[in-house]
Parts: structure tokens; sequence; C-alpha cells
């Protein structure tokens, strides 16, 4: 009975997604005002599943089909904290938004997007079959291809067409995956196979998909390429939500359901390591601050890889926990970089300087987001990333341990670099084009747009002090 | 049951009034209202075909055997059979002509009698095809399919059609020598032509006879591969596709590979079921065609041709489906046919719009079109989804369908590569897409707007068709279960 809340949660912002553009076309307030709560329904669906997770019933609902296909969708802690995690930040976005994409054509396209996206991602999170699974995952693709292209340049829709083919190709590789986990068990049912072996050649097809969807190294690059999309965009899909579905699927699958090879506890860390050191050095050579951030995106999802692969309960912990604190801090910092970006008309950094006077409310809001993925006490990052840390040490790998800290340490210092050459220090903008007289009209982001990355600030820290509550629920998960 | 009798006759009957009619009125009279005649023929046919459907299934019939002009109670009489796989096929004939004449209207300004003539022929060449009960019937119908379309492709007169037109009369007078000759050699093996007499045939032979029986069948294979375009008979297809007008590809691509070619296989695999000779055959050529198909699609700058390789690559996930030789497999097959019948119509209609309000159909001389023509582009985009298979649309399931019965029948590399083949439709496809609608727009398209009438109305009703089939699938699947064929 319960379990429609979920095919509530799935199908208002998929289904109600396609009303936006004729709303649109009437009333643009009114529009917005619908994504909204699209939007907001998710994020209430998903708390009212709350209940089904810490009274004594789950909620789910299937309907099934021949063949071991089916529709089921069920709510347990970690799609409850998944769903959680990913509404209440596309609520942000979506609030963000009003501000920043105001004044541009194909908005109607843009708003329905994101809504669909929503839904597809919550349709992940609860699905109990496979196919279902990859349906959602590819309608999340869809949505990818169409927000990144937003602008219609030439080299925008390259780089549509670019992170499109690299997620759908991953998508069919772990769909091959999947068929070779059917071809044994005769079945989709991620229920029916609790605790069944799977042969690594399966684990490895179905690895790519999440490696191409989580932008792990060497399947990363579209990512920073995405940068081109309008910064809600970068954030909603390449910090908080869309790279997160990778590690999800690799929480859902390989910790929750199946039962993998051990090897794989060395290997996935291994991957991630050098994606992780990969990235954080790249990310000091860029100039291009969403290509920074981008660049940081990658390595620190390697951590959330990291922590779900180790094999201990201490690390899935974390890395579940870092999930939430990577999407709020990171999304936080996207935008801030797109406040900073509306008002300069630039994204580079060597054009920028001393904005602290000017944005002060942003710095801040970046200052608080920053501070959490660098993992400074008490912001929640600095909880996960010891938590992540101290899986891998426990299960024994110290060498590996010892790289993550070292890439730690480097995100301080790539993040610190960026602090200091965008709010901080002497104007550096070319005098002929951007004079000091200009420099001095450059404003903070409308109301709406600053209101949203001070909560996304906030939040970072709140949840940090208050983190037992976060942890509480990411402890369930594991059993 | 009476009434069935009636919807049966419409498939034969009402394309042949139309054709008197079409001769008998005033012939400018007729030039002003072509459409309205093949439009109402095209509907009927659905209707038949959907009615047909729905009373089969009440009734719970699987086949029905009529005729026409004669006697059913006299044995043998009964020429005719439909089935609800036939009546699928006809569906979707009805479909596509009814989106052919929509363009048409727009697109055929000249020889507009000639035109219903030459449709009306086509129809009951493709009718006759998946209604006949033996193999010779079914060869003359086929003829008639061909030679209507040898004559529709060149019936505008310019060179390029011409020249297309003599490649496919070439090329598929091969497969009607094939096909008579395996027909003569299975003649000689069974005296009988008719289906049910057909059936045991390899089981009853030996030695030199049952060689006999397999060249007969490779020369069928070979035969209905020419018709169906695929790799390496596929040469014809993309000269004739892109030279004919856009109303008549249409025909061609959506439905006249699919009938004439891939339900001769269909039948190919029906009446020698589990030959492992024939399952292997169907697979190999499938793969190639998925595979060719596909890369070389990628290298074309002409719209038509695009989509034209693209079909020579879709009709290879039929293949495929077919090859599996279980029901599973045939069902993807079926529903590949018809979604493909959907998707392909839909990227043909957008050409003919394209061609319309652009001029021009080589892709590098658009781009940014989609601000101007939304209903084009959208539709666009959701056939090109469904090409790909990416769900939630119509092209998705019948794919899944069709990697799900290759996996169950033994073949998994086969479905692995079927499956990761679908990254060079996105390609090609997105590359299209890239260039006719998104990115910039040049200086000369700045003033291009939406086409109107009906290309605007078929390309709704295909996206909503297509979107719909997908979103609704399920419940194919539910019915399907509940009738035990999966």
């Amino acid at each position: 009975m319960y379990g429609w809340i979920l095919v509530i949660g799935i199908l208002t912002p998929l289904l109600g997604a396609l009303l936006l553009p004729v709303i649109g076309k009437y009333n643009v307030k009114l529009r917005n005002r619908t994504a909204f709560a699209l939007v907001a329904v998710s994020f209430v669906c998903a708390a009212a599943a709350l209940f089904g997770v810490f009274g004594d019933k789950l909620f789910s609902i299937r309907f099934a089909l021949p063949l071991g296909l089916s529709f089921g969708f069920r709510a347990d802690a970690l799609a409850v904290f998944m769903a959680l995690t990913a509404s209440f930040v596309s609520m942000i976005i979506v609030l963000y938004s009003y501000g920043y994409i105001h004044h541009y054509e194909n908005q109607n396209e843009y708003y329905m997007m994101v809504v669909v996206f929503v839904g597809a991602m919550m349709g992940i999170v609860y699905s109990t079959n496979l196919i279902a699974l990859y349906v959602f995952w590819e309608i999340s693709s869809l949505c990818c291809w169409r927000l990144i292209g937003f602008y219609r340049q030439e080299i925008t829709i390259r780089r549509a067409n670019k992170t499109f083919l690299v997620t759908v190709l991953g998508a069919l590789i772990m769909l091959v995956g999947f068929f070779g986990i059917y071809g044994q068990t005769g079945t989709f049912e991620l229920m029916a196979m609790n605790g069944v072996h799977i042969p690594d050649w399966t684990v490895a097809l179905i690895l790519f998909g999440i490696l191409s969807k989580s932008a792990t190294f060497p399947l990363h690059s579209w990512l920073p390429d995405a940068g081109v999309a309008p910064s809600p965009v970068t954030s909603l899909l390449h910090a908080a939500v869309l790279v997160k579905i990778g590690v999800f699927a690799y929480a859902r699958l390989f910790i929750l359901t199946f039962d993998v090879s051990k090897s794989f506890q060395t290997i996935v860390p291994t991957i991630a390591a050098v994606s992780a050191l990969y990235c954080a050095g790249v990310a000091f050579k860029e100039n291009d601050i969403k290509r920074v951030l981008a660049y940081s995106t990658i390595s620190q999802l390697s951590f959330i890889l990291l922590g779900l692969s180790c094999g201990e309960k201490i690390g899935i912990v974390g890395g579940l926990l870092y999930i939430l604190a990577h999407s709020t801090a990171k999304a936080g910092l996207f935008l801030c970089a797109g406040i900073v970006e509306h008002s300069l008309h630039t994204k580079d950094m060597r054009k920028m300087g001393g904005l602290a006077k000017q944005m002060p409310l942003t710095a801040l809001a970046f200052a608080f987001c920053m501070f959490s993925i660098m993992g400074i006490p008490p912001f929640l990052g600095f909880f996960t990333k010891h938590m992540v840390i101290e899986g891998i040490i426990e299960n024994g790998n110290v060498l590996l341990g010892a790289l993550f800290i070292l890439c730690a340490v480097m995100t301080v210092l790539y993040l610190v670099r960026l602090y200091i050459k965008v709010f901080f220090g002497p104007l550096n903008f070319p005098t002929e084009t951007f004079t000091a007289e200009a420099f001095a009209k450059v404003k903070e982001g409308s109301k709406i747009m600053v209101v949203s990355v001070m909560i996304l600030g906030i939040a970072s820290l709140a949840l940090g002090i208050f983190s037992y509550l976060p942890s509480q629920l990411a402890s369930m998960i594991w059993g | 049951m009476n009434y069935l009798n009636y919807a049966a006759a419409v498939f034969l009957l009402i394309p042949i009034a139309a054709i008197a009619i079409n001769n008998i009125c005033p012939k400018p009279y007729m030039k002003k209202n072509f459409h309205t005649l093949t439009g109402t023929v095209a509907v009927f046919q659905i209707a038949a075909a959907a009615y047909a459907l729905c009373a089969m299934n009440a009734n719970g019939l699987t086949a029905y055997d009529f005729s026409i002009l004669s006697n059913l109670k006299i044995t043998g009489s009964a020429l005719f059979r439909l089935t609800p796989v036939s009546l699928i096929f006809l569906l979707c004939i009805g479909m596509v002509a009814f989106v052919s004449v929509a363009v048409a209207s727009k697109t055929v300004e000249s020889m507009r009698i000639s035109y219903v003539n030459l449709l009306m022929t086509m129809l009951i060449g493709m009718n006759g095809m998946v209604l006949v009960k033996d193999l010779f019937t079914l060869y003359v119908f086929l003829d008639v399919v061909g030679i209507s379309s040898f004559v529709l492709i060149s019936l505008f007169r310019s060179t390029k059609a011409l020249e297309g037109s003599v490649k496919y009369l070439v090329i598929s007078e091969f497969a009607t020598i094939f096909i008579l000759t395996a027909l003569a050699f299975i003649f000689m093996q069974t005296g009988s032509l008719a289906y049910q007499d057909i059936g045991g045939v390899l089981e009853g032979a030996d030695g030199s006879q049952k060689n006999l029986i397999y060249l007969s069948i490779a020369l069928l294979i070979a035969g209905f591969s020419i018709k169906a375009g695929a790799v390496p008979f596929h040469s014809w297809l993309p000269d004739a596709h892109q030279s004919a007008d856009t109303a008549v590809s249409i025909l061609l691509s959506g439905i006249v590979i699919k009938i004439a070619g891939v339900y001769g296989l269909f039948m190919v695999v029906s009446l020698f079921p589990g030959v492992r000779a024939v399952q292997i055959a169907l697979a190999a050529i499938g793969v190639a065609s998925i595979l060719t198909g596909a890369l070389l699609a990628l290298r074309q700058t002409h719209f038509k041709r695009i989509v034209a390789y693209s079909s020579v690559s879709q009709i290879g996930y039929i293949l495929l489906g077919l090859s599996c030789g279980t029901t599973v497999g045939l069902i993807g097959a079926v529903a590949h046919v018809f979604s493909h019948a959907a998707f392909k119509t839909t990227l043909f209609s957008n050409a003919a719009a394209l061609h319309e309000q652009v001029g021009t159909l080589d892709i590098d001389k658009m781009g940014g079109l989609q601000s101007r023509m939304p209903v084009t582009s959208l539709s666009s985009v959701v056939a090109f989804l469904s090409t790909a298979g990416i769900p939630p649309f119509a092209g998705f399931w019948s794919k899944l369908l069709i990697i799900i019965a290759l996996w169950t029948s033994g073949s998994a590399v086969l479905g692995g590569v079927a499956l990761i083949a679908s990254i060079f439709t996105c390609a090609y496809l997105l590359r299209l897409q890239k260039k006719v609608f998104f990115g910039e727009t040049p200086e000369h398209l700045k003033n291009v707007t939406e086409v109107k009438g009906g290309i605007k109305f078929v390309e709704i009703a295909l996206t909503v068709i297509t979107s719909a089939t997908g979103i609704l699938f399920p419940l194919v699947l539910i019915y399907l279960q509940s009738r035990g064929l999966i």
C-alpha cells in the first residue's frame, strides 16, 4: 500500500515534467514554481519512506512482467539515503536556476530536463530490477545530453554528444554484464539474487558502466569537458547527482546484492587511487574555475569508490556519508562558481581576484563548502574522509591509505590556490575590456542565488556538527 | 465471425476499388483529391487490421482462412489466411501507407494519378504476400511489389532516380531468379508449394535430395536478403532510397524491405524450424548488416542516405531476432518491425519536412533548426532515441526482446555484439542531430519556418505512437504472457 508513495515520488517528476513546456508557454513564473514543486514531491516521498526504514516494514511495490523483468520499487535505507540527498540538492539547484538562467533561450527544455532527471534518479535508487535500473539510467543520460547542450554552440553540442556517447557506451557494456548475470540466474530481479556469486567478467563489465557514469579515470574526460553547460547543470549533473549514480550502483550491486571476488577489493581501490591522484594533479594545472572543480569532483569520487570498495564496515559507511557530504559541498562550490561567472562573464581564474570584497556572502558560502571538501573539522567532509581512509587501512592496505592521504593534502592545496586566485589578492583584469570602474560595479548574484549557496554552505557545516543523524541512517544500510 | 470475413476482404478488395475509382473519375478532380482517396484506403486497412486482431483475440483464434470470390467449403479454395503475425504486418503496412500519403500530399506535385495507381498496386502486393498460404503465390505478389517499386522510384524522372531504380531492378532480378529456382527445387521434392506441405520435407529427404533442399534454402535466404537490403546485398538500398521522392522512400524503407525481405525470411524460418544452417546464416547476415550499415551511416552527408543505411543496420537486428528460432525471438523481430516502421517513417517525414522548408538534404548545409522547426526536431529526437534503443521508447523494448532471445538461445556473444553496436547507432544519429537541429544557425536559414499540414500531422502522430508503445509495452508483455507465448 505504502509502496505507491514511491511510485508517486518517481512518476510525479517524470510525467509532471512534460507539462512544464506547456505551462511555460503561458506563465513563466508558474512553470518555475511547478518545477520546484515537482522536485519537492520527490523529496517529501523520500522523507515519508524514512518511516518505513525506521519502522518495521520497508515501503515496496512490484509489478511483475514475464522473462524475469519487472518494475519493482523498494525503499531500503540506501535508497532513502540517496533519494533524500539527491532530491534535497536538486531542490536547491532548481531555486538557484530561477536567478541563473532567466534570460536565456530554451528554458522550457531546461526545466523539463532537470525535473525528468530527478524522476529518473528516484527510479534508479528505488528500482529492484536490473532492467528497470538500466531504463532509468539511460533516461538520466538523455537528460544529461540535453542539459549539457543547453547553449547551442558548436562546442557545447559536441561535448554534449561526447558525454552521451561515453555514458551510453558504459551503460550498454554494463547491460551486457547484466545479461551475463541473467544467463546464469534466469532473472533480472535483485531480490532473487541476494548473495549470488557472479563471474568476474560480469563484474568487470558492470564496473565499466559504473566508472563511465561516475567519471573515474580513464573514463573521466567527459566530465571536465561538460563544464561548458550552465553552472546549475554542472552542479546538478557533474557534482551532486548524476555522478553519484555510478557509486550508488556500486553500493547496490556489489555491496548489498552480489557476492564478488575478493580481488576486486584491491583492484577497485587501486583504480580509485590512480584516478584520485591524477585528477588532483590536473586540478593544479587548470585555470578554468569550473574545470578545477570538475577535476576535483573526479578526485573526490575516487574517495567514495575507495570507501565502498574496501570491504570494511567503517569504510562503506564513510563512503556513503561521503556521497552526502560531497553532494552538498560540491553543488555549493559549482553554484558559487556560477555566481562569479555570471557577474564577470569569464571562467578564467587568471582574470579574477579580490572578489571577497564584492561578494562577501558568496565567498563565505564558497569557503564553507570548500572546508567540507578539504576535510576540515567540524565539517561533514572531515568525518567522511577520515572514515574511508580508516577503512582501507583496516583492510591492511597501508600504501593505498597513504596515497589517499597525499591526495587529501593535494585537495587542500589546489582549493586554496583557487580560493586565493578568485577571492583574494589584487585584481587581474585586462584593463582594456574590464576596467577598475567596471570591477567596482561587480555585485553579488541575485538574492535567490545567494540564498541557495548559503543553504548549501550552512548545510555542509550543520551536517558535520550533527553528523550522528545521517550516520545513523548510513550505518543501517550495511545492516 | 462474418465481420472478420469482411475485414479480411478489405485488404485486397479496397485497393482494387481505389484503382478503379482513380481511373474512372475525372482527372482534374482526382489530381486534387488523390490524398483523400489513398488516405481513406490506408485508414480502412489500419481499422480492419486492428478490428481483426481484436476479433481473433476475442474468439481465441490463431489462424483464420478466407477466400475471395469462391466457396470456402470446397477443399483448397481458401487461398488466404489471417494470423496475428500477418495482422501486425498489415497494420504496419497501413500505417506506413498513411504516412506516405500524408507526405505525398506535400511533395508529389505531378504524376499524382500514377502515384495512386502504383501505391495501390504495391499495397495489393504487400497485403497479398502476408496473406497467402503457399510459396508460389507469395512469389507472384513479391514481384507485384517489386515492379511497382521500380516504377515508383523512377516516377519523377530524375536521372538519379532512374539510376537508383535500374540498380534496384537489376539486383532484384537476381532475387527473383534465386527464389524461383528454389521454388522449383522444393516443388520437385514435394509436388506442392503450400506451406503445410513443405513443413516436413527435410525429414523425409535423403542424401542428394537433402542437398538440393539445403541449396534451395540457401537460395531463398539469399533472394529475400537481397529484397531486405541486408549486407552483403545492400548496395542498391541507399541509392534507391535516396533518389526516390521522399513519399516513396518512406514506403521503401518503412515497409517494402520488411514485407518483401523480412517477411520472406520469416516464412523460411517458420517453414524450416530448428534448421541450424538457417539460423547461422541469418545470424551472420544480421550481425554483418548491423555493423556495416551503422559504420557506413557514420560517413554520409545526405540526410536520406544516413537514414537508409540505418535501415540496413536495423534490418540486421530483425534478422538476429529471427535467427534465434525461439518464440521470444520471433516476437522481438515482429516488435522491431513495428517499431522500425514507426521510427523510420518518422525520420523520412523529417527529411520531407526539411526538404520542403530548407530546400536541401545535405546535412553540412544545415544547422540550428531546432528553434525554427520544433515539431520536426522533437520528432526526430524521439525517432533517434527509439532507433538507438534508448528507453523508454518503442525501439528499446523490441531490441531488449531480441537480445534476451539471443541470450537464452545460447548466442550470448551475438547478443553482446548487437548491444554494443547500438553505440554506433547513437553516434551517427547524434552527428545528424548536431548538424541539422542543434548547433548554430547559418545566415541563410534564419527565416526557415516549421512545416505545416500533412507532414506535421504525421510527425506528431508517429512520435505519439513511438512514445506510447514504449511506455505501454509492459502491458504487451503481460498480454503475451497471459496467452502463454513467453
